[in-house]
């Protein structure tokens, strides 16, 4: 006779009054398969924990994210934001579909050589650009994005020795409505420091002006800031066509969408809020349409978006370690997961689901990673089903920045795995042995020997 | 042996109501018949032995989640304070 399945047994106050935030009822479906895989079998080949990334939600998000633009404007190019995700598996994924690289390093840089992708595709960013660097990415016909003044100086002296004209943008930081202003980064627009570099570019006769960059901030949920962006950018060009007969060849518009996580203290699910593709195209396009830019001289349209593309296609799924009692009563579940793999636990509340199928029945927990920190909190007070020790959780929505921002810490990092269209299971990056970490140390010769 | 207080309600879904403090309750299925086993004043070993006849649960699994519910009625005043098992 097979025996039942057993839950812990629980007690809890019933709370009159207020609904939770969410509403009374609040259920967690759990999530037992990854396109189609069965998570329990991941883990079983691979370990625990284990990011798991799908292609096809890769795929189907960029179609998407591609579709809203191109069916809006003529001339729409997406350029893969390398810091968000550059395990070179993903990046490929999305050079396949069409993107370009956006880099903003010299590491970054090389990676994206080192995959493939054309030095003339290369959108190179950020404030960090070595002279070995702006060498490489001129002697590339790379798209250098101006970030300061100080930089183009240099690639003015850089141009004068080098047979290569350097092809460059400037990066033009502006108010949106949004606070806070993101003005750290290129030349502002209202002070009139944009326009005056724009003019110093085409006062020289060694560099190619091919466009203008903006990125506006992150995890944006208003459009109308891309809508206010888009038509800053549009006076630009219009007055560089008017003064200098300049044509450009695109307007690069940056990243930054919201993904459909939900940021901490959010009193509605990112789910609900995060506006579509289509609502940022609708923003951009309307406005880059309707300026006064001649419809045949309508630049290239760049998106560099991030987060938005491939936050839905990772998840981190793993295993309970134990159950603990707070002090106060609470439950506490240790994961085998913490914040050193899960950068993002601190600006979102993850979506946890257990792996299998649980009842009804959920407490107030707190979501705890294996690391010894305070701060290695997964999720704080989730309403959770009971998961016993050896169950297994998944946490959807982690594609960005967690395989570009995790640490080593404590603990190695884990196998990386990417699912093919198939649902079948490649690893994309091996995990971490204690040889990868020692194999950079060098022991200086009088410390090699101890007695105790 | 654990004892729940005389004056506790239990009804046959679950749900609990402690007129001392006007506090109210829910417990799960597995809490519920754990209690109901302790009402009929079973003790450890009888319930382990129950539980783990039904239920796909090893004996130190169980003990485990039994002591930490028990641990539990007594946090929020349900069971009589000289109680022991
Ligand atoms: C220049 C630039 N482009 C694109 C991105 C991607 O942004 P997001 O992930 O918010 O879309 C970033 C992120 O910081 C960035 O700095």
């Amino acid at each position: 006779m097979t025996k039942l399945a057993f839950e812990r047994p629980i007690i809890q106050r019933i709370n009159a009054g207020l609904p939770s935030k969410y509403g009374m009822s609040h259920r967690l479906e759990p999530l037992s398969h990854i396109d189609g895989t069965p998570i329990k079998d991941l883990i079983g080949e691979f370990g625990s924990p284990l990011f798991v990334l799908s292609e096809s939600t890769i795929r189907k998000t960029y179609k998407e994210a591609h579709r809203a633009f191109s069916s809006r404007y003529p001339n729409v190019q997406f350029a893969w934001s390398y810091k968000t995700n550059y395990l070179n598996a993903v990046c490929n994924v999305f050079h396949q579909e069409g993107a370009w690289a956006e880099v903003v390093s010299g590491f970054e840089y090389d990676k994206a050589i080192a995959n493939g992708v054309p030095g003339e595709l290369i959108l190179f960013n950020g404030p960090d650009k070595s002279t070995e660097d702006l060498q490489k990415a001129i002697r590339n016909n790379s798209l250098i994005h101006i970030d300061h003044f100080d930089e183009l100086y240099e690639i003015i002296h850089l141009s004068k020795e080098m047979t290569e004209r350097p092809k460059v943008a400037i990066r033009v930081n502006m108010d949106t409505g949004i606070y806070p202003k993101w003005d750290r980064f290129g030349f502002n627009y209202e002070n009139g420091e944009a326009w005056d570099a724009l003019n110093r570019i085409m006062a020289n006769k060694n560099l190619d002006l091919m466009g203008l960059h903006t990125h506006i901030g992150t995890y944006m949920m208003s459009v109308d800031a891309y809508r206010i962006a888009a038509g800053k950018l549009a006076d630009l060009a219009i007055k560089l066509e008017r003064k200098h007969g300049h044509v450009l060849k695109y307007i690069d518009m940056g990243g930054g969408f919201a993904s459909k996580n939900t940021l901490r203290g959010a009193y509605y699910p990112g789910t609900d809020t995060a506006p579509s593709f289509d609502d940022f195209a609708e923003a951009i396009t309307s406005v880059l349409m309707s300026s006064d830019i001649k419809p045949d001289h309508l630049p290239m349209l760049i998106l560099e978006t991030g987060r938005a593309m491939i936050d839905d296609a990772g998840y981190l799924v793993g295993t309970v370690i134990a159950n603990k009692r707070l002090a106060d009563g609470r439950r506490a579940t240790i994961l085998d997961a913490g914040v050193n793999l899960l950068f993002t636990a601190f600006w979102y509340e993850h979506d946890v689901r257990p792996v299998q199928p649980v009842s009804d029945q959920t407490e107030d927990t707190t979501l705890y990673g294996p690391l010894c920190m305070n701060i290695d909190v997964i999720r704080g007070n989730v309403m959770f089903p009971l998961l016993k020790k050896g169950d297994q959780y998944v946490i959807k929505r982690v594609g960005a920045y967690n395989n570009t921002q995790w640490m080593q810490f404590i603990t190695l990092r884990p196998n990386v795995v990417m699912l093919d269209s198939k649902g079948n299971p490649h690893l994309i990056r091996k995990r971490e042995v204690l040889e990868t970490i020692n194999s950079q140390e060098v022991m200086p010769e009088h410390l090699k020997q101890f007695k105790l | 042996m654990v004892k729940i207080k005389k004056n506790i309600a239990i009804s046959d879904s679950g749900f609990v109501f402690d007129p001392g403090s006007g506090d109210s309750y829910s417990l799960n299925p597995s809490g519920l018949e754990i209690v109901q086993m302790i009402k009929l004043g079973k003790d450890f070993s009888a319930i382990l032995e129950a539980v783990t006849e039904k239920y796909e649960v090893d004996s130190d699994s169980f003990e485990r989640y039994y002591y930490d519910f028990i641990a539990t009625l007594a946090q929020l005043h349900l069971t009589e304070p000289d109680g022991k098992d």
